[in-house]
C-alpha cells in the first residue's frame, strides 16, 4: 500500500497551508508503512476542522459529534477489535467539551490511537479561544486577550494513565510519521497532541513563535520513566517525541 | 424449578368452594430490615404452587436506610396489578408505616401485624384496627434496649405463610434454593422461619388461594428490567453500553451477570451521552447494540439520538421513565417522557416510540425494537416506566422471541452509493460493515449526499429528509396493527391509555362492560388507522394517562380529532388505582 492508497476523492477544506494537511499526510504515510488494510481501518473523529479528516481518508470512517468521537470510537473497537480504530480532532474538541471522556477512554485501555491536531484555538469557528491557547494571547473573539489558563493536554492524560504519550509539530513530516506509527502499533490508548498554527486566525509570527517554541527529547529521554515524562511534559518548551510508553499494556480491546 | 408438595398449615383451614382469586400483602420496613427478601421468596412459593403474582416496591431514594415497602398480589391467574389493598400488612416499627399513606391501602377487612414492644399510636390513616391487630415480638429486648436478635424479616415470612396457609416445608424449599450456597445464613434463617411458623397463637388465617397441589407448572419470576435485558440477549444483542441510574440500572446489571461473553461486551460509561456513543460505534461496527436509561440519561442522549438517525445506524435506546423534570422522583412511575422520546431533539430526524405494557410484553417489545432499529437503520426508543422496571411479576414461561433478522448489507456489486436505497420494502440503503473490502465510506452526523460526502447543498437535505423519513411510511404499514384492545367491541364509553396503565385496565373493564380500551404498542408513528377504526361508536372517550400536561391527548390531538376527548391526566409519583381510575371517570363503582 501507499499512502495515497489511502486517500479519497475528495479534497480537504482546509486553508492553504494548515497543519491538518501534515497531519493527513503523515497518517497515511503511517498507515501504508504498517500495510494496515484500508477495510480494517477506521477513523473517527468529533467536529471541527481537524475533524474533516476521515471524509479525506479511504477508511470506515465516522464524522460523529462534537467532543463524541472517543466514546464513539470506543464502541467500536470493543465491539470490533479487528479493526486497526484511530481518533483525530482538535484542541476544543478533545480538551472543552470532549475532556469529560478522556480520563474514561484512557482508564478503559481500548486499543485506539487518539491523534490531537492542537492550534490552540476554534477555527471551524472562526478563532475563538480555545483551552490551549496561551494566556494573554489576543484571539480573534478575544481581543483584550484569552483570561484563563491554558490546560496542558499531556498533564492531563498521563495522570489519568495513559500508556503512550507523544507529541509532535504538524511542520515536521517525518515526525508526524514516525509518532503516529508508533501509537498505531502501541496495544493500548495511546495519545499524540500534534502542535501547529491556524494560519488563518493567529497573527502573522504566531507559527515562527511556536516553532521556535518547540524542542525534541533530549537523545538519553528514558519513555519508561514516568515522573521524567511528567518532567518533560511541564517544560517550558513543547517537548516532541515518545515522552512516555509503558510497557505490557493490558488492553481491553 | 423445584416443586413441593402442599401440606395443610397448623390452623389452617380447608379451602372453600369459592376460593378467592387473589390476596394481597403489604410489607413495610427500614432499610436492612429484608422485606424486599420476603416479597421475592413469597413470590417463589407461589410459582412453586402452580400460583401467580406481582410484587411492587415502593421506597425513597435508592439507598440502604428509610422506609421501604413492597405490595404482593398473589392470584390464581395471571396479575399485572397489585391492586387496590391488601388484606395484610406487616410492619416492624409503627413509625415506619406513616410514609406509606397513598402507596399502601386497606380495606374495612384488612389485618395487621405488627411489633409486641410497639405500642406507639398508628398513623391515623391505617384506621382503628386494634381487634385485626396481631402482635408479633419481632424485635430482642434487653433491659428496654434493642439488641441483635433474629432476622426478623424471616420470623415474618413464618407468620405470612402461616396465615397463607402454606406448608412449612414450601418454605424450607425456597430458602433452601436461595441460601444454599451459604449454609450458616440458611441455618439462622430456617431457625428464624420455623420459630414464628410455630407462634401459638398464629395470626389470622386470610383466605386460601387454590394452589396446584403436586407437580407446578414451570412459571418465571422475574422484572420488567430483567425481561428487557433477556428479551435483548435472545433477540442477538451484540453490545451494550449504559450508566448507573434508576430505576433502569437492573437492565445493566443482569446483562452483566447473563450476557454471554462470546455474544458480546457489556460496559459501563462513565455517562449517558458516552453510553449511547458507544451503541452508535458498536453498531457503526455492524452490531446489535443497545443502551438503557431514565429521563436524565434520556435528556444528554437526545443529541446521539439525531446522530443515530442522521447517519441511519441502528440503535434500541430503553427508557425507564420516572417521575421528572431535572432529578424529579427517581424511584417513582410516571409516563412524562412520552414527547421526548416522541419530539426531542434539534432538526427534523424520524425516531420509532415503543410501550410496554407488562413484563411479560418486556420481551416481545424488546424483540420489536431490534427488528425495527435493524431493518430500518435508526433509531428506537422503547419507553418502559418505574412501574414495569422494578416490579416482580410471576408469569408463565415467554415463548421464545427469535433472532433478530440480520441488517441489510453491502456486498461488492451493491450501489456504490451507501445511502441510496437498495431495500425498498424498508427504504434503506445497503449497510456497510467495516471489514468488507471496498465498503468504506464517510458515516455522519453532518448532511450528506447519496454516497456520504457532506453537503451544505439545502435541496439535498430536503432530498434526504423526505428519504429518510419515507421509512416512517412503512414502519407505519408494518405496525399499523400494534395496539392492544380490552373489552367488548360494543362498549360505547372507550378509554386510551399506554404502557403500564395496561395491568390495572385489564382487570378493571370486566366489572365495567360499558367501556373498552385502545393500547397503543407503538406510540410513533402513531396506529391512527387502527385508533381511528376503533373510535367508531363511541359516545365518551376519555386519554388516561400519567402525566400534568397530558402528554399522550395532547400528542395524539395533534394527529386526529379529538374533539370532545376528556383528559384523564394525573402527575405521576403514585400509578392510578381501579377507585383512581372510576372516580376520575366520574363511576362510583370502583
Amino acid at each position: 500500500m501507499k499512502p495515497k492508497d489511502y486517500r479519497s476523492d475528495l479534497d480537504p477544506v482546509w486553508c492553504s497551508g494548515c497543519g491538518d494537511f501534515g497531519v493527513l499526510k503523515g497518517l497515511t504515510q503511517a498507515l501504508a508503512d504498517l500495510e494496515i488494510a484500508p477495510e480494517k481501518l477506521a477513523i473517527v473523529s468529533g467536529i471541527g476542522c481537524s475533524s474533516r479528516l476521515p471524509g479525506y481518508t479511504k477508511s470506515y470512517s465516522f464524522n460523529t459529534l462534537h467532543g463524541r468521537a472517543l466514546p464513539i470510537a470506543s464502541g467500536l473497537k470493543l465491539a470490533r477489535p479487528d479493526m486497526t480504530t484511530v481518533v483525530v480532532g482538535g484542541d476544543g474538541d478533545g480538551f472543552s467539551i470532549g475532556l469529560g471522556h478522556v480520563p474514561h477512554a484512557i482508564r478503559r485501555n481500548v486499543n485506539l490511537t487518539y491523534a490531537v491536531l492542537d492550534n490552540g484555538l476554534y477555527g471551524l469557528t472562526k478563532g475563538q479561544a480555545s483551552p490551549t491557547t496561551p494566556k494573554d494571547v489576543k484571539e480573534r473573539q478575544h481581543l483584550a486577550g484569552a483570561t484563563d489558563e491554558p490546560l496542558n493536554p499531556l498533564m492531563i492524560v498521563l495522570s489519568a494513565g495513559c500508556g503512550f504519550v507523544a507529541r509532535s509539530h504538524a511542520g515536521n513530516l517525518p515526525h508526524v510519521r514516525q509518532m503516529l506509527r508508533e501509537a498505531i502499533q502501541y496495544p493500548g490508548f495511546a495519545f499524540v497532541q500534534i502542535l501547529a498554527a491556524c494560519v488563518t486566525f493567529q497573527a502573522p509570527g504566531y507559527a515562527q513563535q511556536l516553532f521556535d517554541k518547540t524542542a525534541m527529547l533530549p537523545e538519553d529521554h528514558d519513555a519508561s520513566d514516568f515522573l521524567r515524562a511528567v518532567e518533560m511534559a511541564r517544560s517550558d518548551k513543547f517537548m516532541l517525541g515518545v515522552l512516555y510508553h509503558r510497557e505490557a499494556a493490558a488492553t481491553t480491546a | 424449578m423445584s416443586t413441593a408438595k402442599t401440606q395443610p398449615a397448623p390452623g389452617a383451614t380447608a379451602p372453600s368452594a369459592t376460593a378467592p382469586a387473589a390476596v394481597g400483602l403489604g410489607l413495610v420496613g427500614s432499610g436492612g430490615d429484608g422485606i424486599v427478601l420476603v416479597g421475592n421468596l413469597l413470590l417463589d412459593m407461589a410459582a412453586r404452587q402452580g400460583l401467580y403474582g406481582v410484587l411492587v416496591l415502593s421506597y425513597g431514594p435508592q439507598i440502604r436506610g428509610g422506609e421501604s415497602a413492597a405490595v404482593i398480589r398473589i392470584a390464581s391467574h395471571p396479575v399485572q396489578y397489585e391492586g387496590d389493598e391488601v388484606d395484610l400488612l406487616l410492619c416492624f416499627r409503627a413509625s415506619d408505616v406513616r410514609r406509606f399513606e397513598g402507596h399502601i391501602r386497606l380495606h374495612h377487612d384488612s389485618r395487621l401485624i405488627l411489633e409486641a414492644s410497639d405500642t406507639g399510636a398508628l398513623p391515623e390513616w391505617l384506621g382503628d384496627r386494634e381487634q385485626a391487630t396481631y402482635r408479633y415480638p419481632f424485635a430482642k429486648i434487653e433491659n428496654g434496649i434493642e439488641v441483635p436478635g433474629e432476622p426478623r424479616n424471616m420470623l415474618g415470612l413464618g407468620l405470612l405463610c402461616r396465615a397463607l396457609g402454606w406448608s412449612d416445608t414450601l418454605a424450607h424449599d425456597s430458602l433452601r434454593a436461595r441460601f444454599g450456597h451459604r449454609p450458616e445464613a440458611l441455618a439462622r434463617n430456617l431457625a428464624a422461619f420455623d420459630r414464628a411458623y410455630a407462634a401459638t397463637p398464629g395470626p389470622p388465617m386470610l383466605p386460601k388461594l387454590p394452589v396446584v397441589h403436586g407437580e407446578a407448572p414451570p412459571r418465571v419470576v422475574e422484572t420488567g428490567n430483567e425481561a428487557v435485558a433477556r428479551g435483548a440477549i435472545a433477540s442477538g444483542l451484540r453490545f451494550f453500553a449504559g450508566y448507573p441510574i434508576t430505576p433502569s440500572s437492573e437492565i445493566m446489571e443482569t446483562l452483566l451477570e447473563e450476557m454471554p461473553p462470546e455474544q458480546g461486551p457489556v460496559v459501563q460509561a462513565e455517562d449517558e451521552i458516552a453510553a449511547l456513543g458507544m451503541v452508535l460505534g458498536a453498531s457503526f461496527g455492524g452490531c446489535t447494540a443497545m443502551t438503557a436509561t431514565s429521563g436524565p440519561g434520556l435528556s444528554l442522549m437526545t443529541e446521539m439520538m439525531g446522530l443515530s438517525s442522521m447517519a441511519e445506524i441502528p440503535a434500541v435506546i430503553v427508557d425507564c421513565q420516572r417521575v421528572g423534570p431535572a432529578t424529579g422522583m427517581p424511584s417513582r412511575t410516571e409516563q412524562s417522557d412520552l414527547w421526548h422520546a416522541v419530539f426531542a431533539g434539534h432538526g427534523d430526524f424520524p425516531r420509532v416510540v415503543l410501550g410496554v405494557f407488562d413484563v411479560v410484553h418486556a420481551h416481545e417489545v424488546t424483540n420489536k425494537a431490534f427488528r425495527i432499529a435493524e431493518a430500518y437503520q435508526m433509531p428506537v426508543l422503547v419507553l418502559s416506566d418505574a412501574y414495569i422496571a422494578q416490579r416482580t411479576e410471576v408469569h408463565d414461561p415467554v415463548p421464545p422471541v427469535g433472532l433478530v433478522p440480520p441488517r441489510r448489507t453491502w456486498h461488492a456489486g451493491d450501489s456504490p452509493k451507501r445511502f441510496e436505497i437498495v431495500d425498498v420494502e424498508h427504504g434503506v440503503g445497503a449497510f456497510r460493515v467495516p471489514g468488507t473490502t471496498d465498503g468504506q465510506y464517510l458515516a455522519a452526523g453532518i448532511e450528506h449526499t447519496l454516497e456520504g460526502n457532506p453537503t451544505a447543498d439545502g435541496a439535498t437535505h430536503h432530498r434526504m429528509n423526505t428519504k429518510r423519513f419515507a421509512k416512517l411510511d412503512a414502519i407505519a404499514e408494518e405496525t399499523r396493527d400494534w395496539v392492544r384492545l380490552l373489552g367488548e367491541t360494543g362498549a360505547k364509553r372507550g378509554i386510551v391509555a399506554w404502557g403500564s396503565q395496561y395491568g390495572m385496565l385489564r382487570e378493571w373493564l370486566p366489572r365495567h362492560p360499558a367501556y373498552r380500551a385502545f393500547l397503543p404498542e407503538i406510540l410513533d408513528p402513531f396506529p391512527l388507522a387502527a385508533f381511528e377504526q376503533w373510535s367508531r361508536g363511541l359516545e365518551y372517550l376519555a386519554i388516561v394517562e400519567l402525566s400534568f400536561q397530558g402528554q399522550l391527548h395532547r400528542y395524539l390531538a395533534g394527529l386526529t380529532d379529538l374533539r370532545g376527548a376528556h383528559r384523564i391526566a394525573r402527575s405521576g409519583g403514585m400509578p392510578l388505582t381501579w377507585a383512581d381510575l372510576s372516580r376520575l371517570l366520574g363511576e362510583e363503582r370502583p
